[in-house]
């Protein structure tokens, strides 16, 4: 009785109720602006709610993230530029769709699978939170190198043309994401002795750049060439064409549930293995992955959304953090007086069942104010390129100076959007940097970890392996994944598609 | 051009009608936050805030500038006029940068406003480890060389002081697995992927009082009240003593050369804030020691906390530079 | 020789692209020297030892690249200044060099204004007036949604923004009472 209780608090409440509709809505936008995070908001909030009761305050944090993770896909999909991290591979086939005029089509399949995999999310931090975030803590750091690995093997899926220019891209990647003080060490890397590099380089001023920038530059060979007119019939997916990615969104939902409730990889990294998990199970796509493939929306936005419900696992039953933002949400639940932790649930079980029953809320809201207005914004890339150009740059600017208030971010962007021009007309993917940019640290940090907790020693880290089940797993899958992905399987295997 | 002289008018405009604005704070006043959302910094910056600016009667945009250990927003401060318009919530580490190499700034360059809470260290372990006391361990790390695996976040942060204050009473052969924070290395602990974590009692509280982590010993010379029965490391190994009390701390800061009207209204704004109920409930949930000072006081604590850990980390060789250089004084 | 060479690589160089590998080829053995020199081959766990691998698989690949490139027919018919770099491109790259030199001198809104106007112009080759209206509006909706709604604290340059805002919230409070 209980449980149904606080279930419904927030629905019986209209303010609250009102409360988790607007942040949603919010959420909304916030998600799709480069340069605005679901981090930045929340962080916000807890000042602006710090007056507040603890339920209104966390009913508008839980319906601005929701939100969020759903909106960085409408930048991804319209202008090529991801409002999030966890957009990033929606773009790889969500901007050639707008190309081709079916912007709508895309939001609206998106909508309608973020709405699912939010929703599987949510029920399994209803039914297996306990079970899910011991299994998520038993991570070792010899697993969160193998779930990197996992994704770097993703680059044979977006190299299109060239594997060697691909790989090339996501070891560039990876080397981006070193420079800086090494935050386990205090050793400079890449910082070439100036203090400007010691705190690394913005993650987002690489992304608005490489793939905000670099578009943006290729659109002004073509800039007084008339805007692809977009179709607007057919926003609204019909159930037969849902139904049959209902398959490929379970399985990258609960690829993206567990990887959201893993400490420490969240939305992005769960978009991108379940991206390339799309990759490998969808034998016969109708359009082939990087020009537009519904699966390529499909697997990475159920996958984020999912990660969401995710993330609350450990947080909700540790009070260990699933991502950035359920950090921000720990300090405000503090804040507002409650001590989150393992006895959250035993001392507070209301405020559980809330949270799943205000989660649940905002997913249905995203679905709401996510297919109403489509039509609006997919206006907005009908916009005479002459205007729109410089209003996205200009977008792109503040985005990245906004990150850290830094103009450094703003060269950052600017330098490595007119790189990735260069890359992009000799043929490089772009799509791997970001990737190795990523899962840098993941990569790199849970090495050290885990070949230092084996003594330095590569058999003692084999043997490690090998006798723990889960590991083995991973290990196995890395094997396979990366022997199906070898040059000559994949020769053979694009010739044959080509 | 037009623009900027009507805005110029509308100024002069409001200046003219509200006097009241001259006085200080006439405008938004910036917080820099040194440390990412969501962490102790954060949350105890976010926490006072609100209370501190009642009593001001002004608002203050907080934001978050990580990056370089803390330097990063250190130095925006610091770059930033010296009129009380761009203030610093900063942590301990500023105090080390000059002897590890880190920046040559310190607080030394600043005023402290307040100085809010100090942590207290504790050392737990997780619940399968084969030791509950800290004699156990010691007695287990001696019997079995490099098997038992320590969590460390880089030199100079918590966990390297009271390694360094372990070693240099009761020298240890243990593996150093390094994290980015004692979050995510606590969480490990949690995951049995390291053994032992010296940690920040308010990181570790709930998940002692939950069970998920076991303690070892606390680091203070007296009991914490929010963990009565935890035994504290003088308790079992007088010889630390000397050098305890020592934690992390957490404060507020402002440019050298602001005026000291400024400074007074800010020191006694945040002085009010850390009186009120809601936030000393926090500061002990969370399990810091309110400290709140001041003025010479607070000067004196920073003087003593770097001359004491400077030393310290120093003679454990974690340093780039001798304090010596930077005339911080032997204690 | 040509049709012994995978899809994709009969098509001819283009120009500027045995520059740019080149470079590619010297950034990145730039890069494992640098790498190198973080921790040198200190042990497995150093904090050079993952930099090491990525820049030497990226040496690799740019050298593969570069053979590649050499290999490939120099006859094109694109030209570098109307297919690589023509003159939209520049003076694009040159407006954002610009923008971000004077965001801290000037400030956001004037910097914002200029830069729009000015790109506008050259671009959709509208009236002064026109771009400079439409300017304005963008500036004024991207200035409402970062600095008002979530007080992103922009550079105000010679805008006394912050002293403009309080005037405006003491008129309300001043009301409110």
């Amino acid at each position: 009785m209980d449980v149904i209780n606080a279930l419904l608090i927030p629905i019986l409440d209209l303010k609250l109720l009102g409360l988790i509709g607007l942040g949603t809505f919010a959420g909304i936008y916030v998600g799709a602006i480069p340069g605005l995070s679901v981090t930045m908001a929340v962080s916000i909030l807890i000042s602006f709610t710090f007056s507040w009761a603890v339920y209104p305050a966390i009913a508008l944090m839980i319906g601005i993230y929701m939100g969020g993770v759903y909106g960085g896909s409408r930048t991804a999909i319209l202008l090529n530029i991801p409002g999030a991290p966890s957009a990033i591979a929606t773009a790889m086939d969500g901007f050639p769709m707008a190309k081709k005029g079916l912007a709508g089509e895309a939001i609206g399949i998106v909508t309608v699978v973020s709405f699912l995999g939010g929703f599987i999310g949510i029920l399994a931090l209803a039914i297996f939170a306990p079970l899910l975030a011991d299994f998520a803590i038993s991570f070792q750091p010899r697993d969160y190198m193998m779930l990197a690995v996992l994704g770097i093997l993703l680059v044979g899926s977006l190299s299109e043309g060239s594997l060697v220019k691909g790989i090339f891209a996501g070891a560039l990647g990876i080397a981006i994401g070193a420079v800086g003080m090494d935050p386990l060490t205090y050793t400079e890397r890449f910082t070439f002795g100036t203090s400007g590099l010691r705190s690394g380089v913005s993650f987002v001023a690489v992304m608005i750049g490489m793939f905000g920038i670099s578009e943006g530059l290729m659109q002004l060979h073509t800039v007084n060439t008339a805007a692809v007119k977009q179709k607007i019939s057919s926003i609204i997916p019909s159930w037969s064409q849902v139904r049959k990615h209902i398959p490929l969104g379970m399985q990258t939902s609960s690829i993206g549930t567990v990887i959201g409730a893993l400490p420490g990889t969240g939305g992005d990294i769960a978009a991108l293995i379940a991206y390339d998990h799309a990759t490998r199970v969808t034998k016969n796509p109708e359009v082939p992955f990087g020009q537009g493939a519904i699966e390529g929306l499909v697997a990475p936005e159920t996958a984020n959304n999912a990660a969401v419900g995710g993330a609350f696992i450990p947080m909700l039953t540790l009070g260990i953090p699933g991502d950035a933002v359920t950090a921000i949400m720990i300090g405000a639940l503090f804040i507002h007086g409650l001590n989150p932790g393992p006895m959250l649930m035993v001392d507070q079980p209301n405020m559980f069942w809330f949270i799943v029953s205000a989660l649940a809320l905002a997913n249905c809201f995203m679905l709401i104010f996510g297919l109403t207005g489509i039509r609006v914004f997919v206006k907005i890339v009908e916009l005479p390129r002459a205007v729109l150009l410089p209003a996205i740059l200009l977008l792109s600017i503040v985005g990245a100076y906004a990150v850290n208030n830094s103009v450094n971010d703003v060269y950052w962007m600017l330098g490595f959007g007119v790189f990735g021009y260069f890359m992009k007309l000799y043929g490089y993917p772009l799509g791997p940097v970001i990737l190795g940019v990523i899962l840098s640290r993941l990569l790199d940090d849970n090495w050290r970890r885990a070949i230092i907790s084996d003594q330095e020693s590569l058999w003692m880290l084999l043997k490690g392996t090998l006798a723990s089940p889960l590991s083995l797993v991973l290990f196995v899958s890395v094997i396979l994944i990366f022997v199906s992905k070898t040059p000559l399987w994949g020769m053979i295997f694009r010739k044959r598609t080509a | 051009m037009l623009m900027k002289s009507v805005i110029g008018a509308l100024v002069a405009l409001g200046l003219g009608v509200v006097p009241a604005l001259a006085e200080y704070p006439a405008k938004e006043i910036k917080g820099i936050i040194q440390w990412g959302a969501g962490g102790s910094t954060d949350t105890v910056a976010r926490a006072i805030t609100p209370h501190a600016q009642a009593v001001l009667g002004g608002t203050i945009v907080m934001q978050n500038v990580t990056g370089g250990v803390g330097a990063i927003g250190l130095n925006q401060v610091a770059n930033d006029a010296a009129d009380g318009y761009s203030i610093l919530f900063g942590a301990e580490n500023p105090l080390l940068y000059k002897v590890m190499g880190l920046g040559d700034k310190d607080y030394s360059d600043f005023v402290p406003v307040n100085i809010i809470a100090r942590g207290v260290p504790i050392l737990v372990a997780n619940v399968d480890a084969p030791f509950n006391t800290f004699p156990e361990m010691v007695a287990y790390i001696n019997a079995n060389p490099k098997a038992v695996k320590f969590g460390s976040t880089g030199p100079g942060g918590l966990p390297s002081v009271v390694t360094a204050m372990i070693n240099s009473k009761t020298p240890l052969d243990v593996t150093f697995v390094p994290y980015d924070g004692d979050g995510p290395a606590l969480t490990a602990l949690q995951g049995k992927a390291i053994d032992v974590m010296p940690a920040v009692l308010g990181a570790a509280i709930e998940g002692i009082r939950g069970g998920t982590m076991k303690p070892l010993a606390m680091f203070d010379i007296e009991p914490s009240p929010q963990l009565p029965d935890v035994p504290t490391i003088v308790s079992t190994n007088p010889e630390f003593a000397e050098m305890l009390p020592w934690g992390p701390f957490f404060g507020v800061f402002v440019k050298n050369g602001t005026p000291d009207d400024v400074v007074a209204k800010l020191t006694a704004a945040y002085a009010e804030a850390a009186t009120h109920p809601d936030f000393v409930a926090l500061i002990d949930g969370r399990g810091f020691k309110m400290l709140s000072l001041a003025g010479a006081e607070a000067e004196e604590f920073l003087t003593g906390w770097q001359s004491t850990t400077s030393w310290l980390i120093h003679e454990a060789g974690m340093t780039k530079a001798s304090p010596e250089d930077f005339g911080i004084v032997k204690p | 020789m040509q049709t012994k060479q995978p899809k994709g690589l009969g098509q001819p160089r283009r120009p500027g692209e045995l520059v740019f590998n080149l470079l590619m080829v010297l950034g990145s053995l730039y890069l494992l020297w640098s790498a190198y020199g973080i921790s040198g081959f200190e042990a497995l766990s150093a904090p050079g030892a993952v930099p090491m691998v990525t820049t030497a698989v990226m040496l690799l690949c740019t050298g593969l690249i570069f053979l590649e490139t050499l290999r490939k027919s120099k006859i094109t018919a694109e030209k570098l200044e109307r297919d690589i770099l023509p003159m939209p491109v520049i003076v694009t790259i040159l407006a954002i060099t610009g923008y971000a030199l004077a965001l801290k001198p000037l400030g956001f809104l004037p910097t914002s204004f200029l830069f729009l106007t000015g790109l506008i112009r050259y671009l959709a080759k509208y009236s002064l007036a026109r771009s400079a209206l439409l300017a304005l509006l963008m500036v004024a909706g991207i200035y409402l949604l970062f600095r008002i709604v979530f007080t992103v604290l922009m550079p105000p340059g010679i805008v006394p923004e912050a002293e403009v805002i309080a005037w405006v919230k003491s008129l309300f409070v001043a009301r409110g009472n």
